[in-house]
């Protein structure tokens, strides 16, 4: 598992080798808080696009000057960081109203009180719509537009609709990929556990796209010769927000969960449904962003809750745990309206909320909650 | 749901015989009146006008001033739905004005709408309410989509088209046509409205205060009967009373140790706090729910006017400071701290209101660099059991001595 090998390591560091061989060769790196940046403009200014998370943080102290207690600890982990320099690879950082604690931790890194790595840094800011139909699908588009000029006239570089074409064509290949790994999980006995495929998605992040496809190819290939995951006790879900942690799908996995899907960022919301290739290359994103399978931030319900409910179908789900980040807000909201839609099911699917905090302290009590969620199962 | 009304029914029954009719009894009379006739209401939140509303003649519910009311006769009634928005998995840290109407749906005791609407909240906190009340009540919800910046290209453009869908689906939702004549005359009264609310602010900067604390009918005016006659004659009454106190002289205390700009809402179920800061030697000439620097809507064109509507949607008192860049939030305070003589500021805002808390140590810095004392604290809104009215006294006072010390 060759491939396997080298995807995890590459998700288990802030950087890792393929961001060092970029910067080595004068590549330049931009940094996004979620994934409804369409990375695409990123890749077609032929810069890398990378997902910000806060690997290897062990304390928030620093971040804690800007960052108030009621902040979600991903986003005090991560100011942390960047004001203590660890973000040196980056040329820039491009965020939107992703949630109000991403909002202001952009507005510290613009108020400069992050060590920026290089000066000019580039910042910029998109008004992306929180509900989609016709008329949020313009204004996307003419606020994509305005952020290819702002690349375009920091950076002195053209973007093109070609390069756009070609970029949206190398993302949907790694979509393809993507879903043919997501398809081997529905069998009785998943060739990758969830540990391994949040690993996946995780590098998938933070290394050219190019690279990762090939690297995905290969794994695909590797797979063939592997035996499936057997004998577990429950097939899982896991969904919610921020989780850039394997270890803490091993947690669930290790209790005998085998975690077959998911409903994370980090996951299924990254990749789901391609982008036109047809047509105006940016209304296509426009409309492909909006309309993939929504985070909490969008006004999206209840075809949010009903996608969740086809991936249970799907997946053949015997439970949902929904982990949260505490003080997060949307996920706090969304964790409580999935429950009550999962009730109203007639199939009732197990449901369970499990709060924690960016570093995973309290294992003790994880293990116990999952412990009794997998024996409510029934197994 | 007639035992569950209880509480609005008694406030209501205290109030309606008043003459002139206030602009609280018109308001809750009138949703009262749905209920009991089965006339379609909808909710919208604060910083949603209800101009729109008022012209198509359907009944708008502003789902926070149904709580604060509760409050107003009931410290405990917000305190029993946030709890039972707790029990149905609701997470303690979301704000507790949200909890509130979450768990007012789920106890029945707010009237069940027949659509929601909402425009310009400043929070993810608003954004998770509404789908919750759609997902609780099963009606149909339309949120306009918010431009984080105004002034970026089509932006405004972008919001107004908003803004028409939002009157389209309160057309398909309730059954009335829009009068686009009778919503001029309606955004004229709010005009007049604006106008008196202006002239109150203005009157606030003088040194000492002729007043002191929330100009409460001029935000309930807003959040409730805007549009309506009732709502600018309780506005227009607000600035006669202090517009006489300035005539004799008056002051708000005799002797005005130091002035408090209060950056946030008042505390709902505390309205005594701010007595004690007067007690202390001190006014509070500015709160931030008050401020409401906005345009006249031109109605010389239907376009026009809605296109003055929408912009002022975005302008109302924490929207404007709350949707967008966090420079808007600075550049306001310490306008306020400036134009109104604050001597310090205090925030006391929800924890659960992390576009606000989130800024803080922006805020801080901001204060810093200009020599203004700051107190930040967490008070919740409507649940009294975050921070007691003994804990936020002693701190009130202690930053409050220090501040007329200096
Ligand atoms: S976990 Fe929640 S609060 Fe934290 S960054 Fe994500 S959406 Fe925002
Ligand atoms: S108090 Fe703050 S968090 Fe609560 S609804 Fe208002 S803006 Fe949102």
């Amino acid at each position: 598992m060759a491939s396997l090998d080298e995807l995890t390591k590459s998700a288990a560091t802030l950087s890792n080798l393929h961001i060092e061989r970029w910067k080595g060769n004068g590549g330049r790196v931009i940094g996004s808080y979620c994934t409804y940046v369409p990375v695409e403009i990123i890749h077609a200014a032929g810069m890398l696009p990378y997902r910000m998370r806060a690997t290897g943080s062990t304390s928030s102290d620093l971040g804690d000057v800007y960052a108030y207690r009621t902040m979600c600890t991903f986003c005090r982990h991560s100011l942390d960081q960047a004001m203590r320099g660890e973000f040196g690879f980056l040329d820039g950082l491009v965020a939107f109203y992703s949630c109000d604690h991403v909002r202001r931790l952009y507005d510290v890194w613009k108020f400069g009180k992050v060590d920026f790595p290089r000066s000019p840094f580039y910042l910029h800011f998109m008004s992306i719509p929180m509900k989609s139909d016709e008329e949020t699908v313009e204004w996307l588009t003419s606020v994509l537009g305005r952020f290819r000029r702002s690349l375009e006239d920091h950076f002195q570089v053209t973007i093109t609709d070609d390069a756009l074409r070609e970029s949206i064509r190398v993302y949907n290949e790694r979509r393809t990929l993507l879903g043919r790994l997501y398809e081997l999980r529905k069998a009785d006995a998943p060739p990758l556990s969830g540990t391994e495929m949040l690993g996946i998605m995780i590098a998938g992040t933070a290394m050219p796209a190019e690279e990762f496809n090939q690297k995905l190819k290969d794994l695909l290939e590797e797979l063939k010769g592997r035996e499936g995951f057997s004998g577990y006790r429950a097939r899982l879900l896991v969904g919610g927000g921020e989780l850039e942690d394997p270890d803490y799908i091993k947690t669930i996995e290790d209790l005998g969960g085998l975690v077959v899907t998911d409903f994370l960022c980090f996951g299924v919301r990254d990749f789901w449904i391609p982008v036109e290739e047809d047509g105006d290359p940016l209304r296509a994103l426009a409309k492909r962003y909006l309309e993939r399978p929504s985070c909490p931030r969008m006004i999206d319900y209840p075809r949010r809750q009903e996608f969740l409910m086809n991936l249970v179908k799907d997946y053949k789900v015997d439970g949902v745990i929904m982990q949260r980040m505490k003080y997060c807000d949307t996920w706090g909201g969304e964790g409580a309206i999935m429950e009550w839609d999962l009730k109203k099911e007639r199939m009732a699917t197990p449901y369970m909320v499990l709060e924690r905090e960016y570093m995973m302290g309290a294992v003790g009590q994880m293990r116990t909650r999952v412990q009794a969620f997998l024996e409510t199962i029934g197994r | 749901m007639e035992d569950n009304l209880k509480i609005h029914r008694s406030v209501y029954d205290l109030i309606k015989g008043a003459t002139p009719p206030g602009l609280l009894a018109r308001w809750l009379g009138g949703v009262i009146n749905a209920v009991d006739e089965g006339k379609p209401i909808v909710y919208h939140p604060f910083t949603t006008y209800n101009e729109i509303m008022v012209a198509m003649d359907v009944v708008s519910l502003c789902c926070e001033a149904w709580d604060i009311v509760g409050l107003q006769v009931d410290q405990d009634h917000a305190i029993r739905s946030v709890d039972a928005a707790h029990e149905a998995g609701i997470p303690p840290e979301l704000c507790s004005f949200d909890k509130a109407i979450i768990g007012s749906i789920l106890r029945g005791t707010i009237p069940k709408p027949a659509a929601i609407v909402q425009a310009g909240m400043p929070c993810q906190n608003a954004y998770i309410t509404c789908q919750a009340a759609a997902a609780l009540t099963g009606v149909p919800l339309f949120v306009c989509d918010t431009p984080y910046d105004l002034d970026e290209d089509g932006a405004l453009d972008h919001w107004v088209n908003q803004y028409k869908g939002m009157i389209a689906f309160v057309e398909e939702h309730t059954g009335k046509k829009m009068d686009y004549d009778r919503l001029k005359e309606v955004v004229e009264e709010s005009n007049r409205c604006v106008e008196y609310w202006l002239e109150a602010a203005e009157l606030m900067k003088l040194k000492p205060a002729p007043r002191s604390g929330p100009l409460s009918q001029g935000t309930l005016a807003g959040m409730m009967s805007f549009g309506t006659p009732e709502g600018t004659a309780g506005m227009k009454a607000l600035l006669d009373e202090i517009k006489d106190k300035v005539a004799k002289g008056e002051t708000a205390i005799p002797e005005e140790k130091a002035r408090v700009i209060w950056f946030h809402f008042q505390v709902f179920w505390d309205n005594p706090l701010m007595g004690f800061i007067n007690e202390l030697g001190a006014t509070v000439p500015y709160v931030l729910f008050d401020d409401f620097r906005v345009e006249p809507v031109d109605t010389s064109s239907t376009e026009r006017m809605l296109r003055g509507m929408a912009r002022r949607a975005l302008q109302s008192p924490m929207g404007k400071v709350g949707c967008g860049k966090v420079e808007i939030l600075l550049d306001d305070m310490l306008y306020a701290a400036e134009q109104w003589k604050g001597d310090c500021i205090i925030i006391g805002a929800n924890p659960g209101c992390k576009w606000f808390t989130g800024a803080y140590g922006l805020i801080r810095d901001a204060c810093r660099e200009r020599g203004i004392p700051l107190m930040l604290y967490d008070v919740d809104l409507v649940d009294r059991r975050v921070t007691s009215a003994e804990e936020s006294r002693t701190r009130v006072e202690q930053f409050l001595t220090t501040v007329m010390d200096r």
